[in-house]
């Protein structure tokens, strides 16, 4: 049993006492950020970087996907507490998870989000497990010109299952690609959009720019709105464990989050958000009481619960079997793994098995670590929501100063940071998602190599592209998916899933 | 960015002031930048592909997609943007933080830095008391010397160097 051998390895590193305390540590700090309103992964991840620089590798990424759970998990503690999404996957959970709160179920509602998003991260763990081997063959016999129609797909499921606007969504792409060029083009060696900036000539790091739009972007457009009141759920939490009403109205509902939290996971520009407010719209759709949603249903908070954890697990295969994030948060992790000099793809898990397994299994390890840390500690989280933000604001921008700081070792690109804040404060007021961005930054340089090989390789005839059964078939995918986004029907449905 | 709409002001301002408008508008600037930067490039053919060969391609696809956003914005019906002295405010005094943080951390050290960034960032909200900032500057410090210097170990200066 290959599958099992896999998990022994990945196990035996992962529960080293070191490495749980990393996890633990992770998820803890994780928690801290994320539990914040306002500030959400890319951001948080983005801050902490510098955490983990001085780790081992494996240690480092450990500690890195624990900040990233806690992250994603803290979201939903202000989600439910405050009725404030921290971060857009858990918009959805806000709608019930609030109104439970507000019925003096708080502890139920933040007990049925943990307990969702621990089985959830049990399945999608497994499921990592059992289909990255196989997909990393595949990866193994792609070339160039597979690599390009691959990234090109992911580009067009990205803009597709974007939020918002497709056009706006593919210009933030094109515009990412750009950014992505400024420095030296690796292969000629002439420079780009350096405007004789000697600190451009390496190019812009991935971090610096996460940091820039999203955190300070944030804290910008945070502070450009009047402080609202915000009311943190006051009443003591003293119910923790659901009801058994609680417990037969939401487990269909987490095997349905979970199942198509993973499925939209693995798309490229998937992930968590996606998840969740497809699992929020479904259970709606197949409930039979379909007016208790919004009003405090169980089933509103455990199926998107489920859902963006099973997405934010499953977003990892992609980026760790092929090398190829599929969306902005795994494009950040590319970004730390080359920091660790790691080059993520099908290679990885045949060269470095212990590294592989040992962060598929703490994958594990950091969701009960989420449990762990939730429940009993939410009075903890409950004070750090009541401290004004003005006060949160000073912390925020000094931790992304420090993290851009010393992530690049440069002055140079705190002030680089200030630039994409300001970029990120105008692209949010005009309601651009900057999150595709960042994945066409980390993808632009990928395919404009892989392309090059693939001309050479063809003697600049374009038709390679469709003589390789591989390569035609993703570009026919491609072409599908924005053939159906074009039809109206289609169209309409997806407005209809973003709005919940 | 966006204007203070005022009852005299002529439609056409309004229009203008619109989320989408203002966004194909911002591509179209971005895009001519990046071609007017990218004019001296080599772009070589398809096959030796040059220097300029994707920039200058992305940049015309991004010109494409300004118009479009632009007209679009034109056509549909939306409320005009208002900008607020509290949004200029936050992204002066947060931006010149950020600056004079990255301008002073190697010099000065990261003790001083962390005063610059917190009484100019203070400057961003009006809720903030003079008292408060001083707390909250010397909390900071005390918080990432903490985590950064004794914890991490990080080689960042902590005082000027004389």
């Amino acid at each position: 049993m290959e599958f099992f051998d896999n998990l022994a390895i990945g196990f035996g590193v992962a529960l080293t006492p070191a490495n749980l305390g990393f996890a633990f540590l992770g998820a803890m700090v994780g928690t801290l950020i994320g539990v914040l309103p306002g500030i959400g992964p890319i951001a948080t991840i983005a801050m902490l970087l510098p955490l983990t620089f001085h780790l081992e590798p494996l240690s480092g990424l450990i500690m890195l996907a624990g900040i990233f759970y806690g992250a994603q998990y803290g979201g939903s503690t202000t989600a439910i507490l405050v009725n404030l999404p921290g971060e857009t996957s858990s918009v959805m959970t806000c709608i019930d998870g609030h109104q439970m709160a507000r019925q003096g179920r708080a502890g139920v509602a933040l007990a049925v989000a943990a307990i969702s998003s621990f089985f959830a991260g049990c399945i999608s763990t497994a499921l990592i497990a059992g289909f990255a081997p196989p997909l990393a063959k595949i990866g193994q016999s792609f070339g160039a010109p597979e690599y390009f129609s691959l990234m090109l797909l992911g580009l067009v499921a990205a803009v597709v299952l974007a939020h918002g606007s497709i056009l706006k969504a593919v210009a933030m792409i094109v515009l990412g690609l750009l950014v992505g060029l400024v420095g030296t083009d690796g292969n000629t060696g002439g420079t780009r959009f350096t405007f004789d900036i000697r600190e451009l000539i390496d190019g812009i790091d991935v971090a610096t720019l996460a940091i820039g739009l999203f955190g300070v972007g944030e804290v910008i457009s945070n502070l450009s709105r009047p402080e609202e009141q915000r009311s943190v759920i006051a009443q003591k939490i003293t119910r923790l464990w659901p009801t058994g009403d609680d417990f037969r109205r939401s487990w269909r509902a987490v095997l349905r989050g979970t199942a198509l939290g993973s499925i939209l996971g693995v798309l490229p520009g998937g992930g968590a958000t996606l998840s969740s407010f497809a699992a929020y719209a479904l259970e709606k759709k197949v409930s039979r009481e379909p007016s208790r949603f919004g009003r405090g249903a169980v089933e509103g908070v455990a199926a998107p619960e489920s859902a963006n954890n099973a997405g934010a697990q499953t977003s990892f295969i992609p980026m760790l079997t092929l090398g190829i994030p599929g969306n902005a948060v795994m494009a950040l992790m590319i970004g730390a793994l080359t920091i660790h000099g790691i080059q993520p793809g099908p290679q990885i898990m045949s060269e470095r098995p212990q590294l592989f397994w040992g962060m598929v299994a703490s994958m594990w390890v950091g969701n009960l670590m989420l449990v762990i840390i939730n429940l009993p500690l939410i009075g903890i989280w409950v004070q750090l929501l009541k401290v004004p933000y003005r006060f949160l604001y000073l912390a925020i921008l000094l931790f992304c100063a420090i993290g851009v700081y010393t992530v690049n070792n440069s002055s140079a690109a705190v002030l680089l940071a200030a630039f994409f804040g300001v970029v990120g404060f105008i692209l949010m007021k005009l309601d651009c998602e900057p999150a595709p961005m960042i994945l066409g930054f980390v993808l632009g340089p990928l395919m404009e190599e892989n392309l090059r090989r693939a001309m050479k390789i063809a003697s600049g005839d374009p038709m390679i592209f469709v003589q390789r059964p591989i390569s035609l078939g993703l570009l026919i995918a491609a072409a599908l998916l924005l053939l159906i986004v074009a039809l109206p029907a289609i169209r309409g449905k997806r407005e209809e899933v973003f709005q919940g | 960015m966006s204007d203070v709409s005022r009852p005299a002001r002529p439609p056409g301002w309004e229009i203008l002031a619109r989320a989408d408008v203002l966004s194909g508008l911002l591509f179209i600037v971005i895009a001519a930048f990046g071609l007017w930067a990218s004019r001296n490039y080599p772009v070589g053919t398809a096959l030796r592909m040059g220097t300029g060969y994707m920039p200058r391609l992305l940049c015309w696809v991004l010109l494409g997609l300004g118009l479009i956003v632009f007209a679009q914005g034109l056509r549909q019906p939306a409320p005009p943007l208002r900008s607020s002295p509290l949004g200029w405010r936050a992204m002066l005094s947060v931006t010149m933080g950020l600056v004079a943080f990255g301008l002073s951390i190697e010099r000065l050290g990261l003790v001083l830095a962390i005063l610059l960034i917190t009484v100019i960032g203070a400057l961003a909200t009006r809720s903030l008391r003079p008292m408060e900032t001083a707390i909250a500057a010397l909390a900071l410090i005390a918080l990432s010397w903490g985590v950064f210097i004794a914890g991490l170990g990080l080689a960042i200066p902590v005082w000027p160097d004389w």
